[in-house]
């Protein structure tokens, strides 16, 4: 700052004063009391005489005069900076110079920011951060827009006629509330149990285990509405645990209503373990048939690092019985862990229920993962598809290839 | 959009700016495709003045990207004109900008202030390592030697690895240098290459023979050789260190594949511990091996012939001379198949000790265990790289240790002709080795491509006559 006070002084003593005098208009510069108006004179100041030479170093001016009064302000105050000021500082920084960075940051977000082990998780969560801050605002955006039509629409409805007689009283959605809420105590007696093994936390990270947990309210609310519920069962539940947490934050006050068992207990210590039967992608058994009479376990696990065999782990550790889809038999898959999120596990556990149709079930697999029904025999379309692969790939790597022999030269042409 | 040419009035930018079709990027666009195109600074700094005259402000991100023009032309006084403004108008700059400014005034002759920027990034952050590089460079090739050395280990200190451009930079600058303490430090260089498993490409390499070559008084000489397989070297006849590992490192290693390979975070991931202790005890009972074959990568060698033949076929080549051997595969090789056939399983089962484990269970960590149990003479057999064995080793330098150990116990092979070629594990250690008058020094070519499990073929022998 000092050095910039020396500067500002020079510039003042110099530079300035003999751009005013060959502008003419010294009495507009001092006393200097803004950008804004600063600039104003200058923009007239130009257009009075187009035909001048360009002065291409007035932007230096400009951007130096203007600040003036602040920097005085800004020595006075100018402290060693806390450590999370200085990290707000930067990103703000960062923001000015365009990088994905949210434009509002509270202090709890700043924090595990400033924890963040390395530079690229920062990057990534800041860009986390930044996309989530965009979507809020899009859909504010878009809630405002659709009141005012709504609003539009509503005057126009009182001018045009008066409300309508009807013979039941508008309370449809407290009405199908009551009928699923119905059903599923129904299903906590008699129908049957679906686990949610909720021991992998500490397999997880943070933002994982949040996913997770929004994920099991998806299943549940499918489970609510559909036909014939399971009964679900939070097995290995720990009352303290981040999933807890998540679930309280999703549900609030309706957590402690909600139509579901959480027990501490391992479902080894429920049910018979002949009974069991634990879902896994990597199990070397293939699911035929949904069996009513068995309790279906699924980890509540987003492994975003694909750790492999942890749940068949789990499993094997108790000796269950395991079971995979069967993903292979029926669709052409393409790309993608054969892994399904949660909700899509308890839909198509719940078409299966319902149908026990395997190509109704499946169609919940994201439709990007595969090509199609298996019509054919299974290895005459996986031929085709891995020669359209080999081919795309093919190209792709050439490129690749001459992508970096042309950067690789580059680089050493500019030493 | 094409940037103009020659500087432009108030009135043409406008006109410009009118006619494209997003007016409030404009600036944002033109500046870059002036970058692209590295424009004469003149136009850019006319739109800077216009855009200075009509918002009466210039935004943080069209400074940084009239930075990054000044830096590709080397306008010096530019770039400190442009850092002065920053410093008033802002408090602190982030890290783009400070990179510019460093890698811009390091090439200068106003180095130094790059050196007091790289004080500042400190303060807010850690320097990235192209900021130290470019402020190495600067300070060596201002022959500040000592100076350079201290940000050198700086930028070690901070876990952050040098580029080979910054290493090649103190071999390139102290050339012709007397110097017992920048010898040492040069030296250490060459440890810190041997360390790491680092290997110079050619021209680093060539920099690195004109330094020996240049020491006054000491009469290096350095020559280009390939070492042959036997280890010894054409030049010199000097013999290369072998690659058995010490005493240390091989039990160190051996506990960590246990530990990190086999139990992981989850003995079930991979085994259970019923299986894994049947195993220790059969290979406990049977020690020591000398080869020991990865059965189901062996028999698929060939696709066209049965699964057992190639096995067979493997193992019958490997027994001579009375080697020991010990073959791991899965339980459903013993059921009676069209690729496994029992007669010929049970005719291999005398001729080697067989293991199998549950078809679940991963083979290739038994593999390791019973190779590093049998000691330093047991070889392993399989065309697998074991990069996710590797990969679950927790620290680098166990990946190191465990590389060098692969190269040297490794044998992967080619069926050719139905002949069976070994191609031998290496027998001696491709890394930069001294003997105090002799360095041996393995480079690489500029544009090979080189894999991380291949090791370069080419050496720089250097000795002092």
């Amino acid at each position: 700052m000092q050095s910039a006070n020396m500067l500002l002084k020079k510039f003042v003593r110099s530079s300035v004063l003999p751009f005013a005098a060959q502008h003419g208009m010294k009495k507009d510069l001092f006393p200097v009391s803004r950008t804004l108006s600063l600039s104003l004179c200058l923009k007239q100041d130009n257009s009075c005489s187009p035909s001048e030479k360009l002065d291409l170093d007035a932007w230096k001016k400009v951007m130096k005069s203007g600040l003036q009064e602040e920097v005085s302000e800004t020595v006075s105050e100018h402290k060693e900076l806390s450590t999370l000021a200085a990290a707000r500082e930067t990103l703000e920084m960062w923001r000015l110079a365009g990088r994905s960075v949210p434009e509002n940051i509270s202090e709890e977000q700043l924090k595990t920011f400033m924890e963040c082990p390395s530079k690229s998780a920062k990057k990534k969560y800041l860009r986390y951060l930044y996309h989530k801050e965009l979507y809020k605002k899009n859909d504010r955006r878009k809630m405002d827009e659709k009141r005012e039509r709504r609003l539009e629409t509503q005057e126009q409805d009182s001018k045009t006629d008066e409300t309508r007689r009807n013979s039941f009283i508008c309370l449809w959605a407290s009405c199908m509330d009551r009928a699923y809420s119905w059903r599923v105590a129904q299903s906590m007696i008699f129908g049957q149990p679906l686990v949610f093994d909720m021991s992998y936390e500490k397999d997880m990270s943070i933002r994982e285990v949040a996913n997770t947990v929004r994920q099991i309210v998806l299943s549940e609310g499918c489970n609510r509405r559909s036909v014939d519920p399971f009964h679900i069962h939070f097995c290995n539940f720990k009352d303290d645990s981040l999933y807890h947490k998540e679930f309280v934050k999703h549900y609030r006050e309706a957590w402690g209503k909600l139509l579901i068992t959480a027990t501490d207990q391992c479902y080894t210590e429920v049910f018979p373990k002949d009974k069991l039967i634990y879902l896994t992608a990597d199990s070397p058994k293939v699911m035929k048939t949904f069996d009513h009479d068995k309790i279906y376990i699924i980890g509540s696990m987003v492994d975003k690092s694909i750790k492999t065999g942890v749940s068949l782990a789990r499993a094997k550790r108790l000796g269950l019985e395991t079971a995979a889809l069967p993903l292979e038999k029926y669709l052409l898959w393409n790309a993608g862990a054969k892994n399904l999120t949660l909700d899509q596990m308890m839909r198509i556990l719940l078409t299966l229920k319902d149908t026990g149709d395997w190509k109704a079930a499946l169609e919940f697999v994201p439709k990007r993962k595969y090509c199609g029904f298996v019509s054919r025999p299974v290895h005459e379309l996986k031929k085709s598809l891995n020669l359209i692969n080999t081919l795309k790939l093919g190209k792709r790597q050439e490129e690749l290839r001459k992508q970096f022999t042309k950067n690789y030269s580059k680089k050493l042409m500019q030493k | 959009v094409q940037p103009p040419e020659k500087p432009l009035e108030a009135e043409e930018w406008n006109r410009l700016r009118e006619s494209f079709p997003s007016p409030e990027i404009f600036e944002e666009v033109m500046f870059n495709s002036m970058v692209r195109c590295n424009s004469p600074i003149d136009v850019a700094k006319s739109l800077l003045t216009h855009v200075a005259k009509s918002n009466g402000d210039i935004a943080y991100n069209l400074l940084v990207k009239y930075l990054v023009l000044c830096v590709q032309q080397r306008q010096t006084s530019e770039i400190c004109d442009v850092y002065d403004i920053m410093k008033i108008r802002f408090k602190i700059l982030e890290s783009g900008a400070y990179n510019l400014l460093i890698r811009g005034l390091s090439n200068s002759d106003q180095w130094r202030m790059a050196l007091t920027l790289l004080e500042e990034v400190k303060k807010i952050m850690t320097p990235s390592r192209t900021n130290y590089e470019s402020c190495v460079k600067a300070a060596s090739r201002h022959q500040e030697m000592n100076l350079a050395f201290e940000l050198y280990r700086e930028m070690l200190a901070k876990d952050l690895i040098p580029t080979l451009d910054v290493l090649q930079a103190f071999f390139d600058f102290s050339r012709g240098m007397k110097g017992a303490e920048l010898q040492k430090e040069l030296f250490g260089i060459l440890l810190y290459l041997r360390e790491n498993q680092i290997y110079p490409h050619k021209t680093f390499m060539r920099s690195i023979k004109l330094w020996f070559e240049s020491i006054p008084g000491e009469n290096w000489r350095g020559h280009l050789t390939n070492i042959k397989d036997s280890g010894q070297c054409p030049v010199c006849n000097h013999q290369l260190e072998d690659s058995d590992l010490t005493e240390e490192e091989y039990n160190n290693l051996r506990e960590r594949i246990i530990r990190d390979v086999i139990h992981g975070t989850d003995t079930f991931r991979k085994t259970s511990p019923q299986e894994f202790e049947a195993f220790q005890t059969f290979v406990e009972n049977r020690l020591p091996f000398d080869i020991v074959i990865d059965g189901l990568n062996v028999s698929h060698i060939k696709p066209r012939r049965m699964q057992c033949e190639n096995l067979f076929d493997a193992v019958n080549c490997l027994a001579k001379e009375n080697a020991r051997l010990l073959v791991l595969g899965r339980k459903h090789m013993l059921i009676n198949s069209s690729n496994w056939k029992r007669e010929i399983m049970k005719e291999m089962q005398n001729k080697a000790d067989f293991f199998f484990a549950e078809n679940i269970s991963e083979d290739d960590a038994f593999l390791l265990y019973a190779t590093l149990r049998s000691g330093k003479h047991c070889k392993f057999v399989t065309r697998d790289f074991l990069r996710d064995h590797k990969a679950c080793l927790s620290n680098s330098l166990t990946r190191h240790l465990f590389r060098k150990w692969q190269r040297g116990h490794q044998i992967s092979k080619k069926m050719f002709l139905s002949v069976f070629i070994q191609q031998p594990a290496f027998r001696y250690d491709c890394v930069v080795q001294t003997t105090g008058d002799t360095w041996h020094i393995p480079y690489k070519d500029t544009f090979e491509e080189k894999y991380s499990y291949q090791v370069p073929r080419k050496w720089l022998c250097i000795q002092q006559k």
